[in-house]
């Protein structure tokens, strides 16, 4: 049937049944989501007391269908056209090359120097400089994760582990032992490092799936160690009180104290965002760091070998290379980037609890790393921006929010299919060896 | 130039109740091409295996001498066999790393000084000049083997692009760029038309001859193993039934009859022929 189609001559019938299906497929999966409305507190507040109250929606059920229906003819109709097919895959070769030789610099040139003169750019005000804290956030940590997912191959769910290694790392050691922030962030990367091999030496044999399902049992353990170790940890309760970073020593504050504050040094009236705004430049430097640290170690031995690991493990050990120490490394530096960027959600946040270390933060950063094309740097940065931003944009849709997180996800899959950047520079060419460093 | 490299004595893998290899003995004479050849199931890939660490040989002496000392390989983890007792070896199936680049696949294979002379990365990261000193000797040295193998112009292209025959070569300059004593080919010749066979035979009398490395083949295409051998070792149902020069290989009526026995187009010399004639034959 479909084959038919190969001819040039288009077999409508199939389309159509072919979308009759689809949009029969989508009945059982809308009528529950959208058929129906509930209503706490009953109608109209006329007879309060009476409980919740369902009202069906058919009308919203039958547009869903509809929607899918059009959009299946839509998509079978143009996939089987064959000059379209023809069309977008010329293009698809033509832009990829393209996008990456001539464009991505300058996207890359240009999200830079919106990054940086993001804070005072006019349209933006407290809620979009929150949101802009928030996508650096997983920028840092997607790019944490493509050490581990993308360069070196090794599967990773349980990543978000790490992130709560370092969160509460700074947290019992900032109340505990009275450091800085700037004392505490580099012992939190160690300590969340020092984990990264912990997660590592058991799963030194295990590969694809099976690692994959290691990894998120270590991110569960580490969770409910979190959740169960009240005397060190006070468990569900959380940790608050964690103190915020200084700039340099020059605490955000507008209380009277020992020491001098940030706007009495600069002689500023004090306003309440700047401390945003540092947390701001904060995690933006934090993530930048990242991204040179990975951009350098990817053309050195170590990133090479994390590479040829992920191409092929026997054909690395024919080569004399250790397949444990390489592993470990890659463990350990991804997950000391978590720990960092785990130090600056504490701080940030104030308070820290184990419910912000759940699964989902995990497949939420893997999907970034995924949808972004594994192993592209920029391609990570996009998917950020689309995935969280999108989601945060979209909070006035309320219920539906996930869904439009959900659509984000199929939209790259469908146009992407190997994620949004696919194509790898070398690390090392003939021409031009010294550029490489 | 008549010592012996690698040492093989009483060599046996036995998988379950199988036996794979049993108890096969053989020296690889230093500066040699030393052909394995046998027929399919013979064995040959597991010694190969054996003697690169992939498999734990359940009995036996593998003894590789290399860098001024004896390495017995048996007892050696698989990666240390290619670093420390320097042997390097390609695949029946190519094993390249596919989605990297060409050079970088050369590089890759000088890990372990690379990674020395970037300090494990500390000098790398720091960008010291020494490091760059070493990356760029790494990068001569990838080049001069691309020249060897004819595919500087291809230096930049992803490995999994190049077509079959390019793939062979690079996977064995590979191994070479790790500066091995031995190089252990995995049927090289397989899937090779007869021009790129004759330019693989070039190559490997080359590494003979000008890189001072021995050579351990296994090999089924015939014109390759008697045109470069200088000795042949036949295995069959995993144990060694021959030793010796490619003439006297070819002569040896247990080889004969181990490729050819039930073959009757062949004509059979007569020793062989009243030989099986005392024999019941399988498959009539």
């Amino acid at each position: 049937m479909a084959e038919a189609a190969g001819d040039g001559q288009r077999d409508f019938a199939f389309y159509f049944r072919d979308a009759g299906i689809t949009a029969l497929m989508t009945l059982p999966i809308a009528f529950p989501m959208f058929g129906f409305h509930l209503i706490v507190g009953g109608r109209g507040g006329t007879s309060a007391g009476y409980g919740t109250v369902v009202e069906p929606r058919l009308i919203w059920v039958l547009v869903a269908v509809l929607v899918v229906f059009v959009g299946r003819f839509a998509i079978s109709f143009l996939r089987n056209d064959p000059a379209v097919t023809a069309a977008t895959e010329r293009s698809a070769i033509d832009m990829r090359r393209y996008m990456s030789e001539t464009i991505a610099p300058w996207i890359g040139t240009g999200l830079l120097s919106v990054a940086i003169l993001w804070p005072f750019l006019p349209f933006v005000d407290r809620w979009l400089l929150d949101l802009g804290i928030l996508v650096l956030t997983y920028i840092m940590l997607g790019w944490g994760l493509n050490i581990v997912v993308g360069l070196a191959g090794l599967l990773d769910l349980g990543y978000v582990a790490f992130y709560a290694v370092g969160a509460y790392s700074y947290a019992l050691i900032a109340l505990n032992f009275d450091l800085s922030f700037w004392q505490c962030l580099p012992l939190a990367g160690v300590i969340a490092g020092l984990f990264g091999i912990l997660l590592g030496f058991p799963v030194l044999r295990l590969r694809g799936d099976y690692l994959a399902i290691v990894t998120l049992g270590f991110g569960e353990i580490i969770r409910i160690i979190l959740l169960n170790w009240y005397e060190f940890t006070k468990g569900p309760d959380g940790i608050s009180g964690i103190p915020r970073p200084s700039f340099f020593g020059l605490p955000f504050t507008n209380q009277e104290g020992a020491t001098t504050s940030f706007h009495k040094f600069f002689g500023i009236e004090y306003v309440s965002t700047h401390r945003i705004v540092f947390m701001y430049y904060l995690i933006l430097a934090l993530a930048l760091l990242t991204n040179a640290f990975t951009e350098r170690i990817r053309k050195l031995p170590v990133g090479r070998a994390w590479e040829a690991l992920r191409e092929d493990e026997i054909a690395c050990r024919a080569l004399g290379i250790n397949p444990r120490n390489t592993k470990l490394t890659a463990f350990a530096v991804g997950a000391m980037f978590a720990g960092f960027a785990g130090s600056f959600f504490a701080t940030r946040q104030g308070f820290i609890s184990p419910e912000s270390f759940t699964f989902i933060e995990s497949a939420i950063i893997l999907a970034i790393v995924v949808l972004g094309g594994m192993g592209s740097q920029l391609g990570i940065v996009l998917a950020a921006v689309f995935l969280i931003g999108m989601t945060e944009l979209f909070r006035e849709l309320e219920q539906f929010r996930m869904l439009a997180f959900g659509a984000g996800m199929v939209a790259i899959m469908v146009w992407r299919p190997r994620g949004l950047l696919t194509r790898r520079e070398p690390s090392v060419s003939l021409n031009d060896t010294r550029s490489g460093i | 130039m008549s010592s012996a490299v690698l040492s093989v004595k009483g060599l046996s893998m036995v998988f379950g109740g199988l036996v794979a290899v049993d108890d096969v003995s053989f020296d690889v004479t230093d500066g040699f091409i030393t052909a394995i050849i046998g027929p399919n199931g013979a064995g040959k890939t597991t010694v190969f295996n054996c003697l690169t660490g992939f498999y734990r040989p359940t009995g036996g002496k593998i003894v590789m001498r290399a860098g001024g000392r004896e390495h017995r390989l048996e007892r050696m983890e698989g990666f240390r066999i290619a670093s420390r007792a320097k042997i390097a070896r390609t695949f029946q199936n190519i094993r390249l790393f596919p989605r990297m680049s060409v050079l970088e696949n050369l590089v890759v294979a000088q890990h372990n000084d690379l990674m020395v002379a970037s300090g494990f990365s500390i000098y790398g990261l720091l960008g010291l000049k020494k490091y760059k000193r070493a990356e760029a000797a790494a990068v001569d040295k990838a080049h001069a083997w691309l020249e060897k193998i004819g595919l500087v112009d291809m230096a930049d292209q992803e490995a999994g692009e190049l077509p079959y025959g390019s793939q062979r070569l690079l996977e064995i300059a590979r191994a070479m760029c790790t500066g091995p004593r031995l190089l252990c080919l995995d049927e090289p010749a397989a899937g090779l038309n007869a021009t790129e066979s004759a330019r693989l035979s070039e190559l490997i009398q080359h590494i003979k001859k000008e890189e001072h490395c021995s050579v351990l083949l296994i090999e089924h295409d015939m014109t390759v193993v008697m045109n470069i051998s200088d000795k042949i070792v036949v295995l069959d149902h995993g144990a060694k039934i021959a030793e010796g020069t490619p003439e006297a290989i070819r002569n040896d009526p247990h080889v004969i009859r181990a490729y050819l026995g039930e073959d009757d187009d062949e004509p059979l010399p007569a020793l062989i022929a009243a030989d099986l004639e005392k024999e019941p034959r399988e498959h009539p």
